[in-house]
Parts: C-alpha cells; structure tokens; sequence
C-alpha cells in the first residue's frame, strides 16, 4: 500500500500542505490544502500497516499516533511510534529519553495550581533550564467522536460544537460545512454573512481572554483585570445576540434559524465600536509598562521555519511570520477581501504572539462592525451541488485552522474527524519550551493559550 | 487610583450580590473533563465585575489548603484517579461542588467507556451549581451560598 506515501510526496511537490491525516477501521484518509483554499482528501485502504508520512509532514505525527492507538495502524518507519491517546502506564513508552550530567524530570499537572484544564507536562530539566517537554494530554477524553457514529448528521454537530465551549462556534461551523459539503448544499450569502458573525465574536472574546491571561501570566494585576472586563463585555454582547454568552445553540446544518432585530443588531455595533476604542486605549497602557514589556522579548520562541515544519497555524504562526490564514480563502463565508496580518518584528516569542492578538482584534472589529448592519434573519443553504461521501469543512478558529472530515451514510454520520488550530499547536507549544526556564512556562503556555478540550475531544 | 476605585463601583453596582465580608472560603478547582466553557466563566468570576475576592473566596494552589473542591465536567475515565487524589488530599472538613450541567450528570457527550459520569457517582456533593454553563455571576451566587452559617 506505498501509493499512500507516493501520492502524498507528489501532493506535497504539486503545492499542496498537510492539513490532517485520520483512520477508519479499513482506510487512512489524509487531507491536503492550498493557499486558495481548495482540499484534497486522498483515501488509501489499509491491512493494519502503511508507510508512514511523518518525515515529509512532521506535522503528521501526533496524527499517526493517534491513529495506531484507534485504529491499531502501524506506521512503517515512525519510530518509535509512541501512544497519543493511550494512557501508558510505562513512563519509557511515552516520553523521550533524556541522559546526562544533573538532567532530572520535573512532573506537572494532570490538575494545575489554577483555574486550568487538567493534562499532564513532564519537563526534563538541568537546573531551571528545560531541555525537553513530553506532553501528555487526553485526559479530557470524551471519546465525541465515536459517540458522533450512528447520529442523524443534525445530533452530530453538538459531538463537534461541545469538544471545546471556547471554540464551539469555530467546531460547530466546520462540522456544518463538512456536512453541506457532503450533501452538496452551498451556504447563501445570508448563512455566510450569520456564520462569519458569529466566529468573529468568539474571536473577539477569544483574544481579549488572551491578552488577558499573558497580563496574568507576568502578574500583571492591573491589565488583566482591564481585559478580563472587556471579554465580559464581549461576552455579553455574545448573550445579547444569541441569547448564549459561547453562542452554544447558534449553529445549525444546512441553515441558520438566529433572528436578530435591527435594534439589537444597532446596539451590537455601538458596543463593538465602545470595545475597540477601550481596548485600543487598554493596549496603549500595556505598551508604555516597561516592566510588562521587559518580560516579553525572546521568551518561547517559534521561529518560521519550525512553525513550518511542525505545522502551526493561527496566530502563533503568524506570529512566527507565517501568513497563512485560512479566512483569506474561506468558501462560504464572507470574508471577502480579508489579508492575514503579521507583526513587524514576527519573532515568534511571547511578546509577538501577543502583539498578533492585538492587531488581529482590529480585523475583527472591522468586520463585525461590517456585517453588523440590518436585520439578521434566518437563512438556508442552497442544494443543487454534487452529493458525496465525505465533506470537508475549514474555518479560522481564535487558534487557527480547524479541519473537519464528516464521512455520513445517508444521514447519519459513520465517521467524524475534527482537527482543531489547538490540536496541531500543541507539538510546537513544547518545542518553544526548550531552552526556557521552567518557570517562564505559564507565560509561554498562556501565549499560545490552546484549548486541552480541543485537542482532546 | 480613586478613578479605578469609582469605576469597580460602578462596575459592580449592577450586580445582585450581598455587600461586605462575612467570612473566607478556599477554593480548589479540578477539571475533570469540561468543555473548557465552565473554566471561562470561573476565570471571570475573578474579573472586576464580579471579584469574588472581595467575599474572601480564593481560588489556591493545592487541595491541601482547600476547604471547598470546585469539580467541572462529566468524570473521565482518565481523570476519575487525580480527581480521588486531590480530594484525599484535602483537609477535614471539606465540601465538593459540582460546577456545570456536565458534573450534575445532565445531557453527558461522550462514548460511555471514557465516561464514570456526574460527579457524585464518586463524592459526596455538597453544592450543585447548575448551568451550561452558569455564567459568572451564577458561580459567585451560589458559592456565597456557602458561606451562610448551617
């Protein structure tokens, strides 16, 4: 079965990127995407082994091992193939070997010291310095995935939208277009124009917590308190939209049933135009703290060429200087015109990835404040496409591109894979570690402030 | 300083919460398998809007120093042991309470191996705080519950 490995080296050569790679009980199915936007799924059966794909795709890697703990794949030439989802009990199973003068293991978590999501991070450490991290996560296995197989497509999108409350909006939307993809039904404008509302208003939340919690991540008392109040703000404007403050219930196959009066949608914009000035003013007060500054420069670094190669999306890629977004080439969304930004210093440590949340903050505010105009009503997606299979859906989450594959059978799904901008940030979070002090690892964990529900599912 | 001072009273003006400082709770979460939706809305519990620090209730470090163990979703399989652990861990008395629809037992998502399932299946809850999740002003109603006298 090498043709799986072949026609993924000729993809890759041809301009395609590595976007997910997932198992069934019988078939490995890898997607592959294009700065236009475009997917390409390649569906190779397997007997129990293929060739493996990690060293054309690094990013591949926690999918694989993921997909040998499901599905029992071996993966020829991934060695060692360590569990992902699979809780080893032997600590040599999972974590990198680790020798020398003074080198010791510092073991953190499954439950942190504050308000956090539980998993698990074993630092190999010389001193204060890390040399390595193993992250070990899934301990917020639901198992949504499976439980998905057997529902009607409707009932299947709350095992997508409730993987994570965070992102619920940015889930719920991929796995409905996944589905229309598959039923052959185009989002109208109407649905679009819902559907983009409703992802930049979890982003705008998003990363005002974001800003927030580095201001925590340092002790900065003073603006994350100025932050977190705007992310209640933002989150009760979510409430006063919806009637959700995480828009849970929002989201909806093959429509869109969210009525939203003229007066509400008014209000809405007025209070969009009050949180971008406040926020405005809030980041002023953070760039003239030297003190707050200081902290930033150099600190978990994630350069270009590693953001590249491990696969990261979202801001911290962009912060890294990779701008790719998967909004500038978005079907079915309306984000006509939109143009990834990247900061001027893209260094790709804390203080960049920072400074990415707060320019990304200004789009948002600008395309809300866009489609916040008139009524809001409710919408349906146009049939007259080509019936299929397997849909795919991808949409820009507040942490990066997240891919949906739903594979139905008749109306129902038979297999649903969701790959969350968390799930495939999570390898480069520990390579930006290494070489950090332990301690600055809150810091450079709340910079890329990914989801463990996510990822997790 | 005082402009800060007048803008938290204004903030919090609004919100339905008794005033002053009756007593001190220290509280430790466990995430036991949430959506990461009831941690947001606890986060912000601390926020200028509500601040439950002014109460005297604390979110610390360890369950050692814990009189309450604050619980978030449907038990996992793979949580089920650190959850015991930092319950044993906590001092007598303690209480538990189930924060969300999800550690009360209602409408669980999930393949029903991974899942042990709502939070008394494993302890003795003593406050159920019921939401999808409850949001901010909620939580911090229904803690100060606890600091009534019983």
């Amino acid at each position: 079965m090498s043709d799986h490995r072949e026609r993924f080296a000729l993809a890759l050569s041809d301009g395609w990127r590595f976007a997910d790679l997932h198992s069934t009980p019988t078939e490995i199915r890898t997607l592959l995407v294009r700065d236009d936007g475009r997917t390409l799924l390649e569906r190779t059966p397997h007997a129990g082994s293929v060739p493996t794909i990690v060293d054309l795709a690094p990013a591949a890697g926690w999918d694989e091992r993921e997909a040998h703990d499901r599905d029992g794949v071996r993966f020829e030439g991934h060695e060692p193939l360590r569990p992902l989802l699979d809780h080893d009990l032997r600590l040599d199973r999972w974590t990198v070997p680790v020798h020398g003068h003074d080198a010791h293991q510092v073991a953190v978590g499954p439950i942190h010291a504050g308000v956090i999501e539980s998993g698990h991070f074993r630092f190999h450490v010389v001193g204060e310095r890390i040399l390595h991290l193993d992250a070990r996560l899934f301990y917020k296995h639901r198992g949504l995935e499976r439980a998905a197989e057997g529902r009607t497509l409707d009932e299947g999108l709350a095992y997508a939208a409730r993987a994570c409350g965070a992102c619920a909006a940015a889930n719920g939307i991929a796995y409905a277009l996944a589905c229309e993809d598959a039923l052959g039904l185009a989002p109208t404008p109407q649905l679009a124009r819902v559907r983009t509302l409703l992802l930049e208003l979890e982003r705008m939340w998003s990363h005002l917590n974001d800003i927030a919690a580095v201001c925590a991540g340092v002790g900065l008392a003073a603006g994350n308190n100025r932050f977190a109040a705007l992310t209640e703000r933002a989150r009760r404007l979510n409430a006063a939209l919806t009637g959700h403050r995480f828009l849970f219930g929002s989201v909806r196959v093959g429509g869109s049933d969210l009525l939203i009066e003229r007066v509400v949608v008014h209000a809405a914009r007025e209070e969009v135009e009050a949180l971008r000035e406040e926020s405005r003013s809030a980041w002023r007060e953070l760039l003239f703290n030297g003190s707050f500054q200081d902290r930033l420069p150099d600190v978990g670094v994630l350069d270009a060429a590693n953001a590249r190669i491990l696969g990261a999306v979202g801001p911290a890629a962009r912060a890294a200087g990779v701008a790719e977004d998967a909004r500038a080439a978005a079907s079915g969304l309306a984000y006509d015109g939109f143009a990834p930004v990247v900061p001027k210093r893209a260094a790709g440590d804390v203080r960049a990835r920072l400074e990415q949340r707060a320019l990304e903050l200004l789009q948002t505010f600008e395309v809300l404040e866009r489609l916040l105009e008139g009524r809001i009503g409710p919408a349906d997606a146009a049939p007259g496409g080509v019936e299929r299979p397997i849909g795919v859906g991808r949409v820009e989450s507040a942490r990066g591109a997240t891919s949906c594959v739903v594979e139905r059978d008749g109306d129902r799904v038979a297999r649903l894979r969701l790959r969350t901008g968390s799930y495939a940030n999570w390898p480069a979070v520990a390579h930006a570690a290494v070489g950090n002090l332990l301690p600055d690892f809150p810091l450079i964990n709340k910079s890329f402030e990914l989801c463990y529900a996510c990822a997790d599912r | 300083m005082l402009t800060l001072l007048r803008d938290l009273r204004r903030l919090r003006r609004d919100t339905a919460l008794p005033q002053g400082r009756p007593a001190s709770i220290a509280i430790r979460h466990v995430d036991a398998g949430s959506c990461n939706g009831c941690e947001h809305e606890l986060t912000l519990a601390t926020s200028p809007y509500v601040d439950l620090q002014r109460f005297g209730l604390g979110v610390v470090a360890s369950p050692r120093h814990a009189d309450v163990l604050l619980v978030t979703g449907p038990v996992t399989t793979r949580m089920r042991e650190p959850l015991l652990t930092a319950y044993h861990a906590m001092p007598e008395p303690r209480r538990v309470a189930a924060l969300g629809d999800c550690a009360l037992g209602c409408n669980l998502l999930g393949s029903a191996s991974e899942l042990v399932g709502a939070v008394e299946e494993l302890l003795p809850v003593d406050l159920r705080i019921p939401g999808c999740p409850p949001d901010p002003e909620r939580i911090a109603n229904a803690l100060l519950a606890l600091l009534e006298p019983s």
